[in-house]
């Protein structure tokens, strides 16, 4: 199968994942007990306000007015509106996305920078102190709750060495570019300095089980390669040994690495949520928790979409890059 | 099912490693502190004790700068009709009748992780059963039948998958609630428990019910089932093709007692390991939901964590040590499911972690 197909396979497939979430987030309205006028009304509302109430919200709908009216309205942009702030859901998921996804990315970069280094130390020095305290590293690493982890980092260096804040995210990488852009080099330094302060705390909380799980992968991925006979041969013919390793082994042990990242990407966003919760980190999974305290489905339903579609669609990104990288593979 | 060759090379793997032997330790342990608690509890997790809140854990005291009333000779000294209040360090020790020291509450936190090990081995066996019940049938369903049922089988695990868990069990955990089940704890109604606490001396009033969070278990095992589709699906497929396999059909054997029969004792190995790994997972799960206060759980690690931060500047192991429990189960589990995973090389990847 070319690549070209390949896409075009994998994107339909990806199109009927996309249904499947938004029909499951529909339906998940109907598993929970009560209605939703319930949360706008107060228990002895007249009931003639009531049917009203219902009436806006389409609730007295046929099922299928409803569920066409729900997933019609999703690719234009449309989440529906909050219960609570009467507000359109989709600009309120937009403005939360940011500190999100900087979470996300400042998580995997200090993954990334951390794990694989150490992976590669660990296996080229196998069996030496190094490997071993690589090795119990990542496994406690991937034992560790990051919530705990979280919450011992802010004891230790924000309460008792006060080298970081607790929480809060005074300033975004918006902001720091708007100030670069508004041309105050001074300001913006500060701004920059700022989010690297606040951020520090919950990206390594949030990266720490991925710099572990990395750095097994990375690891026993060396491991394996240094094994192969082309390393030996590449070896034998007089290679220097730095570009055996670095050059050809670690190169093809990064293949998988990478789609192992992609595929960890769901629980890098479920990492984010309890991280936010932690630092009080206003991004999407604060925006999840409150809706569900305050019972606001529309706002729990559209983050659950937003979330799920844009794993979808980073999945499909990886797999395209991995045929890419690796022609090898199978388009299966 | 288990064959005398995989017996064989679990114990020799676990000859080799001292890790494996660890591994199996730390959860024989913690299995026997859950069982037991009702026995070895210093008391009963929820016992509050106002006048001795926030004792430090042994080894430990604090020091808490404090405003007090000043004193002298005995009686309190007034100025302009005022009482006179001076600053007072107050030293706080750790004392041996609370060894891991008192939350805010003045609850006992040996008893507290004692007895929150219940809650976190029953969502972690309970969830893992579920989700192996579900995930198998849909695996070896879809594995065998392959082409259409296969299709539709694997396309909504797929849907699953895209959901990430902890968010997926917020979400449903949060809509339907936190049902649980308290059922009677066997130790304590027999009068067991109550009879071997009271001949040694121990304090008693232990709680005569386990509470079995239901919702939270459901919930796990619906965000975590598709692991195990997954695996028995691919040995499905495999299998179905062995020469026994076709044997057995072409004497007439149904579909399902084919798979019963056949196919599933042949996939059992790399299900015990997943399972081993997933109870894993399920327990950061359950403390993930608890931590967040979602699951209802009154005695719960991941609860007793989210408790202790409001003394995160006063007193930090209240916090500490209920994630130190977390940590100490999940590596020991983490380290059997390597034993297995090693001894028996199923070729599975493992899968897991909040």
């Amino acid at each position: 199968m070319s690549l070209s197909r390949f896409l075009v396979k994998r994107s339909l497939q990806g199109l009927f994942v996309i249904w499947g979430v938004i029909t499951v987030v529909f339906g998940l309205r109907f598993i929970s007990p009560g209605d939703p006028a319930n949360v706008l009304l107060p228990p002895d509302v007249d009931p003639e306000v009531r049917a009203e109430v219902i009436a806006e919200l389409g609730l007295n709908e046929p099922l299928y007015v409803q569920y066409w009216d729900f997933i019609s309205g999703i690719p234009l942009g449309d989440l529906g509106f909050s219960l609570v702030t009467r507000t359109p859901v989709a600009a309120r998921v937009l403005a939360k996305l940011p500190a999100t996804l900087e979470l996300a990315i400042a998580a995997t970069i200090v993954a990334i920078v951390i794990a694989i280094p150490l992976g590669v130390i660990s296996a080229t020095r196998r069996h030496q102190p190094a490997d071993y305290g690589a090795t119990v590293f990542s496994l406690v690493g991937i034992s560790t709750p990051n919530f705990w982890l979280g919450v011992m980092l802010i004891i230790v260096l924000a309460v008792q060495f006060d080298l970081f804040p607790t929480s809060q995210r005074p300033i975004g990488v918006d902001g720091i570019v708007l100030l670069f852009v508004s041309g105050s080099l001074g300001e913006a330094v500060d701004g920059l300095t700022t989010w690297l302060w606040h951020i520090t705390l919950p990206a390594i909380t949030l990266g720490t089980y991925f710099t572990a799980l990395i750095t097994r992968l990375t690891r026993s991925g060396m491991l394996d390669q240094l094994g192969q006979t082309y390393v030996r041969a590449s070896r034998a013919k007089g290679l220097p040994e730095t570009l055996v390793r670095y050059k050809h082994a670690l190169r093809n042990t990064l293949i998988p690495v990478i789609t192992v990242i992609g595929l960890q990407l769901g629980t890098l966003i479920g990492g984010a949520v309890i991280t936010e919760a932690v630092f009080a980190w206003p991004g999407l999974g604060t925006l999840i928790i409150n809706s569900i305290n305050a019972r606001d489905w529309p706002v729990l339903q559209g983050s659950l979409i937003v979330v799920a579609v844009g794993f979808v669609l980073v999945n499909i990104l990886v797999d395209a890059l991995y045929a890419y990288v690796n022609p090898q593979v199978a388009y299966d | 099912m288990i064959s005398e060759r995989t017996l064989r090379n679990l114990r020799r793997e676990l000859r080799r490693s001292l890790l494996a032997k660890i591994g199996i330790a730390v959860v024989v342990f913690i299995l026997l502190m859950a069982v037991f608690a009702p026995f070895i509890s210093p008391y009963s997790p929820g016992k509050q004790n106002l006048d001795e809140a926030r004792l430090p854990p042994l080894g430990f005291s604090t020091a808490e700068t404090k405003e007090v009333t000043k004193m002298e000779n005995g009686s309190v000294v007034i100025e302009g009709g005022e009482v006179v209040t001076e600053e007072r360090t107050v030293y706080t020790n750790a004392t041996a009748a609370h060894p891991l020291g008192t939350d805010g509450n003045g609850r006992d936190i040996l008893s507290r992780v004692i007895y929150g090990a219940r809650t976190s081995i029953l969502v972690g066996i309970f969830g893992t059963s579920l989700a192996a019940l579900i995930g198998v049938l849909v695996g070896l369903t879809a594995g065998y039948y392959r082409g259409r049922v296969d299709d539709v089988l694997m396309r909504s695990a797929d849907i699953m998958l895209a959901f990430p868990s902890l968010v997926l069990a917020i979400a449903l955990v949060g809509v339907w609630g936190q049902a649980q089940a308290p059922i009677p704890d066997p130790f304590v109604v027999t009068g067991l428990a109550p009879a071997f606490r009271s001949a040694l001396g121990f304090t008693t009033g232990m709680p005569d019910t386990v509470v079995l969070p239901g919702t939270v278990i459901v919930v796990v095992a619906l965000v975590n089932w598709v692991w195990f589709a997954r695996v028995a699906r691919g040995e499905a497929l495999s299998i179905r093709e062995e020469e026994y396999v076709k044997a057995a059909r072409a004497l007439g054997a149904s579909d399902g007692w084919t798979v019963l029969r056949h196919v599933l004792p042949n996939a059992i190995t790399p299900i015990l390991v997943l399972a081993t790994i997933q109870v894993a997972a399920i327990i950061l799960l359950e403390s993930a939901l608890s931590f967040l206060g979602f699951s209802g759980a009154d005695v719960s690690w991941g609860f007793d964590i989210a408790l202790g931060r409001q003394y995160q500047s006063t007193a930090w192991w209240i916090s500490t040590i209920p994630g130190l429990a977390i940590v100490i189960t999940v590596v020991g589990l983490n380290l059997v499911g390597d034993w297995l995973r090693d001894a028996l090389d199923p070729g599975i990847e493992g899968e897991g972690g909040v």
